[in-house]
């Protein structure tokens, strides 16, 4: 699977690191980076667990 | 209750019993999407479940925000007002404008505004503390909103009070007790606009550290704003960021003092305070709707919707959704987890949410060290709207410290 963030819709909630660290971080000056872009199965729930908490619906899950 | 009985019009019964919640479970249950007739329309969608808020909110082009955002019916000429606000746009108008000011809400800038949010709420508690009483609504809950917004937007001290007043006619358009006449609202924002103005005018010879100075600078493909998107812009910020978060500390008082065993709780635990202020939140939900209007034939749940029509989501009805929420109608100050929709999802989310998390958790923080045995002392009494969850005023007295 693949990490996919919509940059333009992105806000610096943090929520997805909050719930998935290994996969995101927010930096201190607000930019999201995306760590894991293809994660492994062992992170899809807390990947799917980002996707429907984002404050925004900024990130989705793409086929590899 | 049942589904023919509901009538979502009926202000009064707002105004005398609060949000339906009776009629939403019904809805809920019986019709999640459902066609709510009104007397000089087609009626309009009443959308009740939590996935389906999501599902439209999801969708900015399908389900758009530019035919207007309540629930009635707006005139056409009204519309490219309506379209210059952050809440009439769409993607990718809509990305461009929020992006100017985004920076400024996001945690980690709000996160450093503690320290003064905090000296701003003990100003306001110790100056009613003596008193022994006060009326909650305008001597506290909405005084912490109103002056850090001022502050954040660049309004000084002592025209706070003016923003207030036509922030309270501009919001309280179906309320005799806050517009005199049905064009009040409009004289509001008016007077709104011609203040805006001044302050821009005034920011742009001498910029400062605030949003007016960001706003008068600011360019969207190369253009500047014109004078009536800053004053849209001003407004809806001023608005926003002001009557949704008293209204929240009102209701979140209000919901302690109905609640004693969860009151003495947090009382005792103060560090519950986090999941108690996503609880008030939940349990408030203090913008009650918003509308969308299909872009396309569509269909949610299987039913039918077509281009043009309006769809409008209850977000109070969502947090209460039985399928989200075990024991919706209980309040819990320790719920987890609690993925309310108070602040909406997706493209419109809340701007504001992180502010108006730190304020609403340091208001309690300082309320319940300060304020140890308050309790109501007369009667409540609420916004007459089907838009906004409000409390107008309400007598609380209290123990001197």
């Amino acid at each position: 699977m693949k990490v996919i963030v919509d940059f333009d819709l992105c806000e610096a909630n943090a929520v997805c690191m909050a719930t998935a660290p290994e996969i995101f971080r927010v930096d201190e000056n607000d930019m999201l980076h995306i760590l894991i872009e293809h994660p492994g199965e062992n992170l899809r729930k807390k990947l799917e667990e980002a996707v429907r908490l984002c404050p925004r619906q900024a990130i989705s899950i793409g086929k590899d | 209750m049942r589904v023919d009985e509901i009538d979502l019009l009926d202000l009064d019964a707002f105004a005398a019993r609060g949000f339906p919640h009776d009629a939403f479970a019904t809805l809920r249950r019986e019709a999640p999407v459902y066609r709510h007739p009104e007397p000089n329309g087609p009626g309009f969608w009443v959308i009740s479940k939590h996935s389906d808020v999501i599902h439209v909110s999801k969708r900015p082009l399908l389900f758009s925000s530019m035919q207007g955002i309540n629930l009635q019916l707006v005139a056409a000429e009204e519309l490219p007002t309506i379209q210059t606000m952050m809440l009439g746009m769409d993607p990718p108008k809509h990305s461009k404008y929020r992006r100017l000011v985004s920076g400024a809400f996001t945690p980690r800038t709000i996160a450093q505004l503690e320290p003064h949010i905090r000296q701003i709420a003990r100003r306001i508690v110790d100056e009613v503390a003596a008193k022994g009483e006060c009326e909650f609504v305008n001597e506290i809950a909405a005084e912490l909103p109103l002056q850090v917004i001022a502050e954040f937007l660049g309004v000084p001290d002592e025209e706070r009070g003016r923003i207030f007043h036509l922030s309270n006619r501009l919001i309280g358009f179906d309320d005799p007790e806050f517009q005199t006449s049905p064009d009040d609202g409009k004289i509001a924002a008016t007077e709104m606009w011609l203040y805006a103005n001044q302050l821009a005018r005034a920011r742009r010879t001498s910029p400062r550290d605030d949003i007016v100075s960001v706003l008068v600078s600011a360019e969207v493909e190369g253009e500047k704003l014109s004078e009536l998107e800053f004053n849209n812009f001003f407004l809806l910020l001023a608005v926003a960021g002001n009557e949704t978060t008293r209204n929240l500390i009102s209701g979140g008082m209000l919901a302690l003092l109905e609640h004693p065993r969860e009151l003495r709780r947090l009382q005792s635990d103060p560090s519950l305070l986090p999941t108690a202020v996503e609880e008030m939140l939940r349990w408030v939900t203090p913008v009650a709707h918003f509308r969308r209007t299909a872009t396309e034939d569509t269909a949610i749940r299987g039913q039918r919707i077509a281009a043009g029509e309006r769809v409008v989501m209850f977000y109070p009805s969502a947090n209460r959704d039985e399928e989200v929420f075990r024991a919706p109608e209980r309040f819990d100050i320790t719920r987890t987890p609690n993925d309310h929709l108070a602040f909406g999802i997706g493209q419109h989310f809340c701007l504001g949410s992180q502010l108006a998390r730190l304020e609403i958790r340091i208001m309690f923080e300082e309320l319940l060290r300060r304020l140890p045995e308050i309790e109501l002392a007369g009667s409540v009494r609420r916004l007459r709207s089907n838009f906004i969850n409000g409390i107008k005023s309400m007598p609380v007295r209290f123990s001197l410290d």
